[in-house]
């Protein structure tokens, strides 16, 4: 089990019932593979430093999670083939959530 | 007089602000990262900000990382 960072870039014309519907499929990769979902961030929407795709703006989210790496490859093969995700970072986590706190970020 | 002019020229030791203050470095700090990069959007040199080694080694590593999640321009300013 390893800690990690996942920043994804959602299409802004997507509504608001789509976005949750996104989060709740990725928190349902990452649970059904053996993993922890520590903290779930949306940042909304933001400007785009850079055009991506024609688009100016993105919504973004910030994930915090923990598991193998067979969530990455899958979270990876997903996020890639989601025409509304514009962008996916997964990283390695440098600061991880103290275990005290990671679980009752999970419960709620 | 030539020779004065150079000897008037020392190196200024601007002391690192990240080994300062002990703020961690984070990609995802992009008002931050900004600040370390000019406004052509590439990374300025440590000789002009005064980041010891380390931390500029770091600070790259988060400036391509914010690069690549569209936080911090590739380039130049793509908009305005």
């Amino acid at each position: 089990m390893r800690a990690y960072e996942c920043v994804y870039i959602l299409d802004p014309a997507l509504e608001e019932i789509a976005v949750k519907e996104k989060t709740d499929r990725t928190r349902e990769i990452i649970t059904s593979r053996g993993g922890a979902v520590h903290k779930v961030d949306a940042w909304g929407k933001r400007r785009l430093a850079c055009p991506i795709s024609k688009r100016t703006e993105g919504m973004y989210t910030l994930l915090k999670f923990s598991g193998d790496n067979a969530i990455l490859a899958e979270l990876n093969r997903v996020f890639r083939f989601d025409d509304a995700v514009l962008r996916h970072l997964i990283v390695v986590d440098d600061n991880p959530l103290p275990p005290a706190t990671a679980p009752a970020a999970a419960d709620s | 007089m030539k020779k004065q002019k150079k000897k008037e020229k020392k190196p200024s030791s601007k002391p690192c602000r990240f080994c300062m203050d002990k703020i961690q470095i984070d990609y995802k700090n992009d008002t931050l990262l900004r600040r370390f990069v000019t406004d052509r959007g590439k990374i300025t040199p440590r000789r002009i900000t005064g980041t010891c080694a380390r931390h500029q080694r770091q600070l790259a590593h988060a400036i391509k990382r914010a690069r690549s999640v569209a936080l911090l321009p590739f380039v130049k300013v793509y908009y305005r």
